[in-house]
């Protein structure tokens, strides 16, 4: 830490380090100082003047430099003619900080007047009442009456759509420059603005679609009125209705901390609903944001396509059965047969993936990850270790971007990694396209999606001033994903990025370490124990006796898996939906939500964290693990099927990297900095403060013999010279079942299309909105051309999760589709 | 496709010329004149052009047509009569000569004239106090004073104008 500085706030001395605003100086004294336009994790403007304090320094002799003194000994301190503002006057030694003076007092009262001559006072019927600093901190600091005339207040649009997403109330708005900062310097969208001056000043969205960015939702939350409001939650509740529930979200890798705001409500017969999703703090995962994705893609929890009732075939058809008549099905399904193939996807929890993994290999049977991406088990060893933080990378570090577009796959490493390069650590970006993290690298490797392995391996032998760069990081982290790559492409890439820090020195550094991207929560989790993916799924469902799908949907995903599966000998699905893979099930069990059940997901960090229970079950819904145990019970094979806590137990006892941990040790906390979410709204926001746990991260394993040599993947070459690649790509806002039910995002879903370089399109004679049949084989697909300039040439772009049987990259011929003639 | 650019290459070239590339976001004022220019004010198409031009964002340049109040963002008239109605003007009248002459003309204090020739304007002081009621017409590239005005006088101004419109679209000017 740097120098320290004493200072005495309201007659306390604290101890701070120099350079500290003495608002945050006050903060950590536990003295309040009201604010409106100053937020810790921004930069000050000091815009508001609601921060206003009397300072005094101590008066120095000029000729000797030291400190006058007092008759009585003590420095002589000089108190300024004028308030100063707290939130941007740095501490300094022996300053003397007046926060409770009749004088503050009365500034602060003048502030509130101002302020609140133009604020409707609609409370009673504003989303932030209750939790708002502008109501709080005029209950604290206002005069109570205003001398300004009534008639005058500027009357304003109230319900501004700044987009479908975000509503703003200009009447209510301070002009505080919160949202607008945050845009501009935190996500780096400006998207809003201000426009007019004086008291026509008002926050505008020119950009298409309005608000457009995936942080908007945190603007809500850093807000000191009710000016910015969701769509998704606006008139919904009153805070002081609803119940928090720490919970993690379900979509990315990153898993970010999240609070779910549960209520009863009427027009739900009377049921606990989620009525929001809000950032729960964790300085080592999401900070205090979260993105729109989790914030508004909790609705398929509470789809009414949710399975409701166990299925069983009878005569060819599902029919509803009980669970008894179900389970003692599914154990005679396993009973009869061997050769179990368990078929899991990276949305289930850990304790889901660990019970499965007990029956099926006592049955002999084998456990497959479904997924296309390799490298979980060098992220296990070679991860960040302990206690390391992205947010302690800066000068000197170096963080490495390959085969991935973080924007779109996990938002708030995106950004993580942003304030890491604007804190001074060298970013190396390399894909096959431009990404949105480019704007921040200091070098940018392209490559043709064909290349990308002798891309990383020239890093290897490290002549280029990138691979110097790595070289001479003394942390590097590198995050790595799966763009252009099969699984086995995947493999080799893992394999040298390992190699990569080993030979660079920093393998063993808490703070270097690869980082998967992956495309679900836990999908590093159904590595943890024991899931791997498997190149030839196809040939492994089709001749397995029995097939136990969990949390996946191979036959709606691709064709050739749909046929595979049909040829299998008996299958067990469990789901909540009645997806394709369950549809050609023997059994079908629905499972419990994340909302509704407890459980444990490892982030692409290897973090385990905890999720809790926020709404009762579905009726007739149980989580995965207990069914799991439930069918090995009536097989004979003992399993802890009662409650997560033990299961977690039992994967504790049973895994090294899992070794002492439990729930009450992942549900540990510390006191993080900002200190957020207590009774101080005004400070940072309605982001919740967390109660209930930060995780811990898995030991690393240990890196156990030489790496071995990659394996000597080619990636295919063109099989001809108009062959296109075929690539599938992550967007944020996909059709997958989990984020299709939040209607809200419908506008800003992928859909199917080809994306084609101009060069491309041209060959092949199509321009936007025409249409391209791509086939290889006997697979085909007619698809929806968009002329995109920053697609790489010779390659088609593919939204993943838009109905596009598309898995893994291929190589595939084009022609232009010719409508076929109406009879 | 960006039509201020392909109309203005050399003319946006010059401008951007005069800014360090890293900082071209400063040839924002510039280009919104241009843009102004082209279309008697700046439309969101032409916006949108110079976000481009500058890799900025088209809210960006939006805040910065508000924030002027010389930039516009709706259509304006074609002349804007611009009458001060400061202290010392409307010690001198000032006040009661722009109602007369809005209700002449059957508009208001920004409104535009049906046949979208005229705006009025209420302006702070233009230096020409001693001599109000006062105003001065912009348009048509320049600025010209009208001094001790009374209605009259100032409606034959604005049918002045209004006739020179009138010949320029008959192709008799
Ligand atoms: S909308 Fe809210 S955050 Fe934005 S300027 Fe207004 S009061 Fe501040
Ligand atoms: S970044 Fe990922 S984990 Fe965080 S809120 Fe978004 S989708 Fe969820
Ligand atoms: S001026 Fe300090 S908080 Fe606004
Ligand atoms: S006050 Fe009107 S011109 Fe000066």
């Amino acid at each position: 830490m740097g120098k320290m500085v004493t200072l005495t706030i309201d007659g306390q001395v604290i101890s701070v380090p120099q350079g500290m605003l003495i608002v945050d100086a006050a903060k950590k004294a536990g003295i309040d100082i009201p604010v409106f336009c100053y937020h810790p994790k921004m930069e000050p403007v000091g815009m508001c003047r609601m921060c206003l304090v009397e300072v005094g320094r101590p008066v120095i002799d000029r000729t000797t430099g030291q400190p006058i003194l007092e008759a009585d000994g003590t420095p002589k301190i000089q108190f300024g003619p004028k308030l100063e503002t707290a939130c941007t006057t740095p501490v300094s030694e022996g300053m003397v900080v007046r926060t409770q003076t009749q004088v503050v007092a009365e500034a602060r009262r003048g502030i509130i007047e101002f302020l609140l001559t133009s604020h409707p006072l609609d409370c009673p019927i504003c989303d932030k009442g209750g939790e708002c600093p502008l109501q709080n901190l005029t209950m604290a600091y206002g005069p109570g009456e205003s001398r300004f005339q009534y008639e005058d207040k500027m009357h304003l649009a109230k319900h501004v759509p700044l987009g479908e997403l975000i509503y703003l109330d200009r009447e209510r708005c301070i002009l505080c420059g919160r949202c607008v900062r945050f845009q501009s310097n935190v996500a780096d969208d400006p998207v809003i603005a201000f426009s007019q001056r004086g008291r026509a000043l008002q926050i505008v969205t020119f950009s298409e679609p309005g608000f457009d960015s995936y942080f908007s939702g945190n603007t809500t939350d850093i807000c000191p009125v009710g000016a910015l409001t969701t769509a998704d939650f606006r008139f919904g509740a009153r805070p002081w209705e609803m119940i928090p529930t720490a919970s993690i979200c379900p979509h990315c890798p990153v898993g970010c901390n999240l609070t779910l705001n549960v209520r009863r409500e009427a027009a739900a017969g009377g049921r606990e609903v989620i009525k929001r999703v809000m950032p729960r703090q964790n300085e080592w995962v999401n900070e205090i944001w979260i993105c729109d994705k989790g914030r508004f893609g909790y609705h398929y929890t509470e789809s009414p396509e949710r399975l409701r009732q166990p299925l069983v075939r009878k005569n060819g058809r599902l029919e509803p059965a009980t669970w008894e008549e179900a389970l003692a099905f599914a154990a005679e399904g396993l009973r009869e047969r061997s050769g179990v193939v368990a078929l899991a996807g990276g949305r289930l929890s850990n304790e889901d993936f660990f019970n499965l993994y007990q029956v099926v290999t006592a049955r002999q049977g084998r456990a497959v990850l479904y997924s296309t991406m390799a490298g979980g088990d060098y992220v296990q060893r070679y991860g960040l270790s302990g206690d390391a933080n992205l947010a302690g990378l800066g000068k000197g570090d170096a963080v490495l971007v390959v085969a991935t577009d973080l924007h779109e796959e996990a938002p708030l490493w995106w950004l993580r990694v942003k304030q890491a390069a604007e804190r001074g650590a060298t970013l190396i970006v390399a894909n096959a396209r431009p990404t949105k993290l480019e704007r921040y690298a200091a070098h940018v490797i392209r490559y043709a999606y064909s290349e990308v392995l002798e891309k990383v391996q020239s890093l290897l032998a490290g002549e280029s001033p990138e691979a110097q760069a790595l070289a001479k990081a003394t942390n590097l982290v590198i995050f790595f994903g799966q763009e252009g790559l099969s699984l086995e492409a995947s493999e080799a890439l893992a394999t040298m990025l390992a190699r990569l820090l080993v030979q660079n020195g920093q393998a063993e550094r808490p703070l270097s370490g690869l980082v998967a991207v992956w495309p679900h929560a836990n999908t590093q989790g159904g590595w943890e124990i024991g899931f791997r993916p498997d190149p030839d799924l196809a040939h492994t469902l089709a001749t397995a006796g029995a097939v136990w799908v969990a949390a996946a949907d191979p036959a709606g995903d691709d064709p050739i898996l749909a046929q595979a599966l049909e040829k299998a000998g008996f299958v067990i699905v469990q789901d909540l939906f009645l997806t394709e893979t369950a549809r050609r099930a023997d059994v079908v069990f629905p499972v419990q939500a994340f909302t509704e059940r407890e459980g444990t997901w490892t982030s692409g960090e290897r973090r385990v964290q905890r999720f809790y229970p926020a709404v009762p079950e579905l009726e007739n819904t149980r989580p995965d693990f207990m069914i799991v145990a439930q069918v090995a019970d009536h097989l004979g094979i003992p399993l802890v099927g009662r409650s997560a806590s033990r299961v977690f137990d039992e994967l504790a006892r049973a895994l090294p990297a899992f070794a002492g941990l439990s729930y009450t040790r992942l549900a540990e906390v510390v006191e993080q900095w900002p200190l957020v979410g207590r009774g101080d709204l005004y400070y940072g926001g309605t982001v919740y403060e967390n109660t209930q746990g930060l995780g811990v991260r898995l030991a690393r394993m240990s890196a156990g013999a030489e790496l071995s040599e990659w394996p000597a993947v080619e990636i295919a070459p063109a099989p001809a010279d108009d062959a296109l690649y075929l690539v599938p790509v992550v967007r944020l806002y996909d059709q997958g079942q989990t984020l299709v039910p939040s209607h809200l995002l419908q506008q800003r879903m992928a859909r199917a299309a080809l994306y084609l370089a101009p060069a491309t399109a041209a060959q092949l004679g199509v321009q936007t909105g025409e249409r391209v049949e791509v086939s290889a084989g006997e697979w085909a697909e007619t698809l929806t051309v968009y002329v995109d300039a920053n697609v790489p040439v010779k390659a088609g772009l593919v939204p993943r999760s838009t109905g596009v049987p598309l898995r893994q990259p291929l190589w595939v011929r084009a022609q232009r589709a010719v409508l076929e003639p109406q009879p | 496709m960006n039509t201020l650019r392909a109309k203005y290459a050399d003319e946006i070239q010059a401008i951007l010329a005069k800014y360090p590339p890293e900082h071209k976001r400063s040839a924002v004022m510039p280009l919104l004149y241009l843009a102004q220019r082209e279309a008697g004010y700046v439309t969101v198409q032409a916006m949108a052009e110079i976000a481009e031009i500058l890799e900025i964002s088209i809210t960006d340049v939006a805040s910065i047509v508000g924030f002027y109040t010389l930039y516009y963002d709706q259509p304006h008239g074609r002349y804007h009569i611009q009458v001060c109605t400061d202290l010392p003007c409307a010690l001198r009248g000032a006040e009661d000569f722009l109602k007369a002459l809005c209700q002449a003309l059957g508009v208001e204090v920004g409104q535009v004239t049906p046949d979208g020739l005229f705006v009025i304007e209420e302006v702070k002081c233009i230096g020409a106090c001693h001599r109000a009621p006062v105003f001065q017409v912009q348009g048509d590239g320049e600025i010209v004073f009208h001094e001790n005005q009374t209605l009259e006088t100032a409606l034959a101004v604005i049918e002045a104008l209004r006739q020179k419109a009138q010949q320029e679209k008959e192709g008799t000017a």
